[in-house]
Formats: structure tokens, C-alpha cells, sequence
């Protein structure tokens, strides 16, 4: 105990520090504002403000990036509610209870209980990330090369299988992203794989410019040469119209929680995240109501339970990235990607080497997710008045930011043409119906992979079966194989379900 | 003739399975042949070409699997509004003027170049309306860039 309030107390000496304050409220004012925007994503923004960072401290530079992430979490909603369109992927089920709530002229009560979801859920994260990182890191001191090589094929094949709906698509793009990751010299032999000659690949191919080009170009170009922006319901919302009713705020409370686990869990788990936990949440909550013919016309906990298991779920992912180096999610991996870039090794030792570091981004997360809520109650107005800024003025000048950022990363026009090649390449993946985001985790994991691959096999002496006598390593394949089994026999029902009655529209894999 | 034309409309419905099968295939060849060219090595004791061959030989199969069980995919087009041609070209002319000027010319130059082929982009933007945001963003990226953030990129180099 006595540790835990020593450690926060260091926390709160990095994070209440002037810079600290001025880059968390940077960071999540941001995060706002580009989760408010639909078409540009958290994964984008994020990709285009890492060289930037670079010449920030490690510490400043996460507490900011984090910042927005989990400040997108909150902006998410604001689209979903007037516009009827997500701003980020983990807040499309918002839009179903709600716009309904918008159109019936509560759209203060909705935003007010995203707010106020978004919060809950996030303090959820955040006391679950104080508490179980440490004993976590702990326990993975003892883990060998098969148990991280376990652990990462575990979060490729959670993200693969369970957190898409094209599985071997998603399967195909990590294997692919491996490989890319593979590209440069190798550290073991010297050899330049994939280099095809050219010296400035020795390094392997740079993060910022695969990850802005997958990420961000497909999407800027998807509503570039059109003008179409839709109508905002644009009504003046005051605080008083905000405000729900006693009966609401009483049936929002165990949603919220509920949602909370739901969004941790899945947030944890490397692999899965927010997406996936908020369908899950909205259906737990749609399967416990008493009526649940409501959802989908306007029920506040269709709004209030989603909300918050994003915001745990965007929190928790930070257990696994930090305690154990192995990304939850893409983001995570743009994170680890930061922290290796300022010479921080991810792994269990960071919270025990650099511990200024991981505790002055708990506290961050605390004094952001206040601020968050403090902010965007009057910042509303704000937010609905920019969604009226003409897309086709900013959008010419993000991509010069673009090019001005990912040149600066190594000062090399290469990584520019780079991230063309890497625009076009995203965008035939998504022509393709190809998963983009099981790209980047392969990209940033696979180095990774494969040395812990190569090592558990030479101290085991060639012998595969050494991944699975291993208890803990063992335990984890066991998970995997049940995730495949699973899947693979919903294929099966639903190739069966579909040969049956001909006429259901088909996904293909 | 009519059997032809239903294994042509079939084929044609199944393409999107079917292309992209077809060229994960082909990519994982690519990085199997590849990967030969480094040193193997054995399971005991791995060579820089182990784990990509691994790689190349799962996306050959996963490829195959695609085709082999390509279907139909009727769920039709998604709500977002497909990219334009013209679009996609601005954007492209855009980061390649980026490439070419901001080392040869500076970034006042490069930025100007981009900002004003990617605003060409959008049928709606006038010629005037790109000329004014090109050299507002010009200068704002100086600015922000150079002069805030201390970035070593020359304005103007020529």
C-alpha cells in the first residue's frame, strides 16, 4: 500500500508538472477534436503527430499521445449523436440509441451521459491499470521466450479472428505485415533481407510513413474528391437541456459498470479492443433490460454502457503494453513503437526501470480524463460548430503536415515515396475488403516474433513441442486453438446456413 | 452459350475473393523464393530466411484457401463514398511534389506545391480559393514548423 501511494506520488510529480499539464491538456483537446471529426481516426492523428514526438521527452510524448487516444474515446460520441456518423470505429454503436435520442430532442442528455460514461469507464481502466501492472510485470519476469512468442501469436490471432469478420483476410494481413517488419538487416546474421539493394532499407521500412499511408491516406482520399458533408442538427444546447432526468442517471449507474468490465476485459486481452467490447456491451445490456424492444429508439443505456467500456477498454490496453511490451492494440503498437524509438526496451522492466515514466502516465491518465469532463460539457457548442468546417479546405493542408512530418522523422525524401507506396498499397487492401489494422500489429511484432521464436527454439534444442510444455505457454496455445475451433465452426454454420437458403446476402472470408 | 455466360457471371460476382487470393498468393510466393536466397538454417538453429519462408508458405496457402472457397459477394458496396480518380491523382501528384521540392527547394516551396495539388482535388475548390490556401499554408507550416517547433528544414533552398 505504502508502495502504491510512493509510486503515485511520483506519478503526480511528472504529470502535475507544468509540461505534464500542458501536454495532457494538448493531448486530450486533440483527441477531442479529432474524434469528433469523422474521417480522420485516432490510429491517423496518432501516426501523423509521432514525429513530433520524437523530439519530445519519452515522458511528455505518451502522456500527449494517450491523451488523445483516450480523448478521441470521448469525442467518438459527439459524430455518432448529431451527425448519425461515428467518429471513431468504437463509436458506431453509439449512433444506435444515440441519434434516436438526438431526434427526439435530448441530445444534451445524450452527450451529457457520454461525458459522464466516457469518465467512469476510463477510472475504471485506469485503477485496474494501478493495480495490476506491477504484479503482472512481476509475473512476467518469469516468462521465457515461448511465453512472450505465445502471447503476441495469441494477440495476432485474437485480432485476426475474433475482432474481424473476413478472418483470413485479417490472417493474410498480418502475415504480411510480418514480413514488412522482417525488411532491413538482421540483427543475428548481418544479412539484408528484403532490401533489394537499396541501403536506405537497411534500417527497415519506417513506422510513421507505413502507418500514415495505410492509415490515414485511404482514409483522407476516401472523402477527398467529394463535397459532400452532411447536415449537422445543429440546435443550441444549454446546460440546463443537458441534464437527464433522476430515473435515468438511476439506470444508466450499472450499465456504466457493466460496461467498465466488459471494456476492460476486452481491452486487456492483447488483441481485442474497443470495437468488439462496445457491440458486446450494447448487447449484454440489450439482453438484461426488462424491455429491450427500447434500444434502438432512444434508451439511455444503449448510450451509457458503450461509452463507457470504450473509454476502460482504451485504458486497459495499456496493461499489456506496459507491463508486458506485447500491444493491445495498433495504437499500442504505434506506442511501444515510441518508447523503442527513445530507447526505452518494452517489457516488463519498464515500469521497474523507468518508473517516472509509467506512473506519471497513470496519473496522467487521471488528471486527462478530469479534464476531459470538465472540458467537454461547455465545449459542446464548439464541437458542433466545427462540424461544419468545409472538408475540402483542411483536408489539402493535413496532407502537406503529412509529408512535413514523416520527412522529418529521418530527413529522407525515401520515406515520403514510402508512404505513397504504402497509400496505394492501403488502399487496394481496402478495395479488397483486407483488415489494415492486423498490418501494423504483424509490422511492429515481427521482429519481436521471430527472435522469440528463434530463441525458444535453440534453448529447447529444435523441439517445437517446447510452446506447449511449458505450462503457461502451453495454457496460452490452448486459448488459441479454442479461438480457431471456434471460428471455424461458425464458418462452417454459416457456409452451411447459406448453401441452404440461397438467397442470404454472402461475406465471403 | 448459356452455360458460358453463367460461369463468366459467377466468375465475375466471385472476383473479389478471387483476386485477392490470387495475389496473396502471388506475394507469398514472392517472399518464398525470396527467403531461399538467405541462409536457411535448421529449426535448431534458425537463418534469416526461416521465418519469412514460413511466412511466404502460410500466405501461399491461406491465398489458395481464398480461392478455392471464393463465394459471391453479394452484400453490395459499403456506405463510404468510394474515392474519385481524380481524387486519388491529386493526392498522389501532391506527396510526389512534397518529394521532389523540399530538399531541392525548401519547404515554403514544397508546401505551397502540395497543398495546392491536393486542393485541386475537390471540383468545388476554385483556382484562386487553392492559390490563397496554398500560400496560407505555406506559410503557417513555416511558422508552426520551422520557427515553433524548431524543425531543421530550410524555408527556401534553391
Amino acid at each position: 500500500m505504502m508502495e502504491l501511494f510512493n509510486n503515485l506520488a511520483l506519478g503526480l510529480s511528472v504529470a502535475a508538472s507544468l509540461k505534464g499539464l500542458m501536454y495532457c491538456m494538448l493531448g486530450v483537446t486533440l483527441g477531442t477534436f479529432v474524434g469528433v471529426l469523422p474521417g480522420i481516426g485516432t490510429m491517423a492523428t496518432l501516426a501523423i503527430l509521432l514525429p513530433i514526438t520524437f523530439h519530445l521527452e519519452p515522458n511528455f510524448a505518451l502522456i500527449m499521445l494517450a491523451g488523445i487516444y483516450y480523448g478521441a474515446a470521448y469525442g467518438g460520441g459527439v459524430a455518432s449523436i448529431l451527425l448519425n456518423l461515428p467518429g471513431t470505429a468504437t463509436s458506431v454503436v453509439t449512433t444506435f440509441d444515440g441519434y434516436p435520442l438526438a431526434k427526439n430532442g435530448r441530445a444534451g442528455v445524450a452527450l451529457f451521459t457520454t461525458a459522464v460514461a466516457s469518465c467512469f469507464g476510463s477510472m475504471f481502466g485506469v485503477i485496474l491499470l494501478a493495480l495490476f501492472a506491477v504484479p503482472l510485470a512481476r509475473v512476467a519476469l518469469q516468462f521465457g521466450p515461448q511465453e512472450y512468442f505465445a502471447l503476441m501469436l495469441l494477440g495476432l490471432m485474437a485480432a485476426s479472428l475474433i475482432g474481424s469478420s473476413k478472418p483470413i483476410r485479417a490472417l493474410v494481413a498480418t502475415a504480411f505485415g510480418l514480413t514488412l517488419g522482417l525488411v532491413g538487416i538482421d540483427l543475428n546474421s548481418g544479412t539484408a533481407r528484403f532490401g533489394f539493394g537499396l541501403p536506405v532499407l537497411f534500417d527497415g521500412l519506417p513506422l510513421v510513413a507505413l502507418a500514415i499511408g495505410l492509415f490515414g491516406l485511404p482514409e483522407i482520399i476516401a472523402y477527398a474528391g467529394h463535397s459532400v458533408r452532411p447536415q449537422a442538427t445543429a440546435r443550441e444546447i444549454t446546460f440546463r437541456s443537458m441534464l437527464p432526468t433522476g430515473d435515468e442517471m438511476r439506470r444508466s449507474t450499472f450499465p456504466m459498470l457493466r460496461g467498465s468490465l466488459v471494456g476492460s476485459f476486452f481491452g486487456a486481452l492483447p488483441g481485442t479492443g474497443g470495437v468488439i467490447a462496445t457491440f458486446m456491451s450494447y448487447a449484454l445490456e440489450k439482453r438484461l433490460h426488462k424491455n429491450p424492444a427500447s434500444f434502438g429508439k432512444g434508451a439511455i443505456e444503449g448510450v451509457a454502457a458503450p461509452e463507457a467500456s470504450n473509454n476502460a477498454a482504451v485504458q486497459s490496453a495499456f496493461i499489456p503494453t506496459l507491463s508486458l511490451g506485447i500491444p493491445g492494440d495498433p495504437v499500442m503498437a504505434i506506442m511501444l513503437g515510441i518508447m523503442m524509438v527513445h530507447g526505452i526496451l518494452p517489457g516488463p522492466n519498464v515500469i521497474s526501470g523507468s518508473p517516472d515514466l509509467f506512473w506519471g502516465l497513470v496519473v496522467s491518465f487521471v488528471i486527462g480524463n478530469l479534464l476531459l469532463l470538465i472540458l467537454n460539457l461547455p465545449l459542446i457548442g464548439l464541437w458542433v460548430r466545427l462540424l461544419s468546417i468545409p472538408y475540402h479546405l483542411l483536408f489539402p493542408v493535413i496532407v502537406a503536415f503529412i509529408c512535413i512530418g514523416v520527412y522529418s522523422v529521418n530527413f529522407q525524401i525515401a520515406d515520403v515515396l514510402i508512404l505513397l507506396a504504402f497509400g496505394f498499397i492501403g488502399w487496394g487492401m481496402k478495395r479488397l475488403r483486407f483488415d489494415i489494422a492486423p498490418l501494423l500489429l504483424g509490422f511492429v511484432l515481427g521482429p519481436l516474433m521471430e527472435e522469440n521464436f528463434r530463441r525458444a527454439l535453440v534453448i529447447s534444442g529444435g523441439r517445437l513441442e517446447t510452446f506447449v510444455e511449458r505450462p503457461i505457454s502451453g495454457s496460452i496455445m490452448a486459448v488459441i486453438t479454442m479461438i480457431f475451433a471456434w471460428v471455424f465452426v461458425t464458418y462452417m454454420r454459416r457456409l452451411v446456413r447459406e448453401r441452404v437458403s440461397d438467397s442470404a446476402p454472402k461475406q465471403g472470408i | 452459350m448459356y452455360r458460358e455466360e453463367k460461369v463468366k457471371k459467377l466468375l465475375r460476382a466471385k472476383m473479389g475473393d478471387l483476386v485477392a487470393g490470387l495475389l496473396t498468393m502471388a506475394i507469398g510466393g514472392f517472399i518464398l523464393v525470396e527467403s531461399e536466397n538467405y541462409d536457411l538454417g535448421t529449426l535448431k538453429n534458425m537463418g534469416p530466411g526461416y521465418f519469412p519462408m514460413l511466412l511466404g508458405i502460410a500466405m501461399v496457402a491461406m491465398g489458395l484457401w481464398l480461392v478455392v472457397t471464393a463465394q459471391a459477394d453479394t452484400t453490395g458496396t459499403s456506405s463510404d463514398p468510394g474515392p474519385s480518380l481524380r481524387g486519388i491523382a491529386c493526392l498522389a501528384a501532391a506527396i510526389l511534389a512534397f518529394a521532389l521540392l523540399i530538399e531541392a527547394a525548401g519547404m515554403i516551396p514544397a508546401v505551397g506545391a502540395t497543398v495546392f495539388l491536393a486542393s485541386r482535388a475537390n471540383k468545388g475548390m476554385s483556382l484562386r480559393g487553392a492559390m490563397v490556401l496554398s500560400i496560407g499554408a505555406a506559410l503557417a507550416s513555416w511558422l508552426i514548423f520551422r520557427v515553433g517547433l524548431g524543425l531543421q528544414i530550410e524555408a527556401v533552398s534553391l
